[in-house]
């Protein structure tokens, strides 16, 4: 079935989908939201670990393997919203050498764009949503504009951990955390229950239900849920992107025509549904003219270090997101392995769930178990680290032989973390080590083995089609007309967690679409 | 917002309760009321309910009564899409029922290989020495997900019904503080 044609189809109804529609519907575009997962409202958002599982990944299987497999269905999101339904706030930027880091240090790849190309989009995001911190003590930020709100509050568990830090010489700031500590634009201000991961209902916490999704509704975007798209599909030459097949809630075929075609849906689906959109003229798939689709994967790489203390660390109070930070270790070659690597300082913690206080002490079970869940309620506080991975081709999203419903095969991802990232992961445990030992604590541990967390790359952007899929508005360099936006854009990640990135790079790309409309649409 | 921009606690709520079929009508039940009330299960059969309890009670004694069982069983009756488990999250590929019928089956046909009897007929000690085991190493003759996988979720799982709830974070002395209580139906 045809629908009536439009200006743009968004594929994904996740942060950088609702960003890139109500700002594009603001300028006068007729714009189509096709989001695979359900709607989702504010009252859903129940306060339960359990419960936030329904905000985890719940469609088309994503087969995920290789050595480090990464957590495909923890990192995504299912329902309007996406995965920032569920994130835990921490914003802290990119820095500068971030862009660079091939022309720098002559590893991993160059983003086509600048620190300075990005900065006006920090600055602009950060006042548009609400974001918290304190820009003096965080030493390491690079040039930008004041957070518009204090940090967030520090309870007991922050505390205590920041002197591990101090007593080893290591400077601690507070976290930026896109979560309101006084209320702003209209939204109020946290209460530290500690639901983050539960999806905020508040509104405290920027998630799109609060921030763009009115603005898309306002500006006329229509939205339309349970629409699981397959293909991108092209004109009769195959030159342009002609809009997209999608199958709604009935498994019934619909065909979603526009002058723009723009792919925001998570990092593993988007390359899914190019490899999947191969014609006789594009036979490796849309956008592929580099064989570069898919490749690129990359996580963070994650590690926690656990203090337990006698006093009572407060630990049930406060956010999902950091207290604190440390960038000491950010510089990518003034430690063994290379890479940046940001510590978070202190998190509120529930008793179960992957992060809760049970896993802490995964070998722990029995009465055990019981005693140690006690003791935890009351004195447990933990570090973490967002540490990370240089890009690396052979990590990758291929097409499955498992098949969806409609015969298209599925997404697998193959992903493996190399010597580099097993030796920056083994300073950073023994500076963790060091910290939490550091502290009043009477017992410590660390984790043995590194964990990974977000997931970026597979459409990554550069300067042209030799080395990349898009450029650095997120156009893809074969088809003018589609493009891509969201973390699968980015060719190094960081040592920082990605959305504040996520959020300023879409709206550039908005910027540049409503500006340049006439020869994008052409 | 203005619906939901004060902590909505209500008084009484059934935190985590079910949708179960009682002499014909759906009702809700928390999985320990389900437990309690000796309700037939839906989808796993008497043998693995029976290595699903032994292996909850041994990973954390009061999983049992707390309605672990109950608790799987519902979810692996609903779409995926819907599911509440963790197994959904740590990217177990759907229908999660195919990972708890292979795990549980591993289970006890290793135990009846290595210790002459299956989970549950084992005494607790033995129960504990085989779990300290295979939580650590897949065992030789193990057919179903990788043993230390199987653990991390069935442990998760016992944690979610027994500390997961209200009257868990209750019996840590920590407030639930909710926003909103899941009081709708699975």
């Amino acid at each position: 079935m045809a629908n009536e044609k439009v200006d743009v189809v968004i594929v994904g109804g996740g942060a950088s989908g609702i960003l890139l529609a109500a700002k594009l519907g603001q300028a006068g575009k007729k714009v189509v939201i096709l989001e695979m997962g359900p709607p989702l409202a504010l009252d859903d958002l129940v306060s339960s670990q359990i419960w936030s599982r329904r905000l985890k990944w719940g469609g088309v299987p994503v087969v995920s393997e290789g050595k480090n497999p990464v957590a495909h269905n923890f990192q995504s999101g299912w329902g309007l919203g996406g995965a920032a339904m569920h994130q835990f706030a921490n914003w802290p930027r990119f820095h500068p050498e971030d862009f660079r880091v091939k022309s720098q240090y002559g590893r991993g790849l160059d983003w086509p764009i600048s620190y300075d190309d990005m900065r006006p989009y920090y600055d602009r995001i950060q006042k548009e949503v609400g974001l918290s911190g304190d820009h003096v003590a965080e030493v390491w930020r690079p040039a930008g504009d004041p957070y518009p709100m204090p940090p967030i509050k520090w309870y007991r568990q922050a505390e205590l951990l920041a002197e591990g830090f101090g007593k080893i010489g290591m400077r601690t700031a507070p976290m930026p955390l896109a979560i309101n500590s006084v209320p702003y634009n209209g939204r109020p201000a946290c209460i530290y229950d500690g639901w983050c991961e539960a999806g905020c209902p508040t509104g405290a916490l920027v998630n799109p239900q609060v921030t763009y999704l009115p603005i898309a509704k306002k500006a006329g975007v229509e939205i339309r849920t349970h629409a699981y798209v397959t293909r991108v599909l092209m004109n009769a030459k195959g030159e342009r992107a002609s809009g997209v097949e999608y199958y709604d809630k009935n498994k019934e075929r619909q065909e979603q025509r526009a002058d723009v075609v723009v792919l925001a849906a998570f990092s593993a689906s988007n390359p899914r549904i190019l490899l999947n959109s191969a014609t006789d003229r594009h036979p490796k798939g849309l956008a592929n003219s580099s064989g570069l689709v898919g490749h690129y994967v990359a996580a963070h790489i994650t590690f926690s270090a656990f203090a337990m203390f006698e006093e009572n660390t407060e630990n049930h109070m406060g956010t999902s997101g950091a207290f604190g930070m440390s960038q000491d270790g950010y510089v990518k070659d003034s430690h063994p392995g290379f890479g940046s690597y940001t510590w978070t300082i202190g998190v509120a913690m529930k008793p179960n769930d992957v992060l809760g206080f049970a896993n802490s002490r995964p070998q722990l079970f029995g009465s055990a178990l019981h005693d140690f869940m006690k003791r935890a309620s009351r004195g447990l506080a933990r570090i973490g680290v967002q540490a990370e991975e240089l890009p690396n081709a052979e990590n990758r999203v291929v097409l499955s032989e498992r098949k969806d419903a409609y015969g298209f095969p599925l997404a697998r991802v193959i992903h493996g973390l190399d010597e580099n990232s097993m030796q920056l992961f083994n300073h950073i445990r023994a500076e963790g080590d060091r910290i939490v030992k550091a502290t009043r604590a009477k017992e410590t541990w660390t984790n043995p083995s590194p964990g990974l967390a977000h997931f970026l790359g597979g459409t990554v952007t550069g300067k042209s089609a030799k080395d990349s899929v898009a450029d650095g508005y997120g156009r893809t360099h074969d088809v003018g007309n589609l493009f891509i936006t969201g973390g699968g854009l980015f060719p190094t990640i960081a040592g920082v967690h990605p959305t504040f990135t996520l959020h300023a790079l879409t709206l550039r790309t908005a910027d540049y679409m409503a500006k340049n409309w006439g020869g994008i649409a052409a | 917002m203005a619906s939901v921009n004060r902590r909505m606690v209500l008084k009484g709520a059934a935190l985590g309760a079910l949708a179960y079929t009682v002499g014909g009508a759906e009702v809700l039940l928390s999985p320990r009321e389900a437990h309690a009330q000796g309700l037939a299960l839906k989808v796993l059969s008497a043998d693995e309910r029976a290595a699903l309890e032994a292996l909850g009670e041994t990973l954390l004694p009061g999983a049992k009564d707390a309605g672990l069982a109950h608790y799987i069983d519902q979810q692996l009756s609903v779409d995926p899409s819907e599911a509440l488990l963790i197994a959904r999250g740590v990217g177990v590929i759907p229908p999660y029922v195919n990972f708890y019928r292979a795990g549980l089956a591993a289970l006890d046909q290793t135990s009846a290989k290595l210790h002459g009897a299956k989970f549950a007929a084992l005494a607790p000690e033995k129960r504990s020495e085989f779990v300290e085991q295979f939580r650590q190493k897949v065992p030789e003759g193990w057919s179903g997900p990788p043993s230390p996988f199987f653990y991390f979720v069935s442990r998760a799982d016992a944690v979610d019904v027994f500390y997961g709830t209200v009257e868990g974070f209750e019996r840590l002395g920590i407030p639930y503080m909710p926003h909103i209580v899941p009081i709708r139906k699975w």
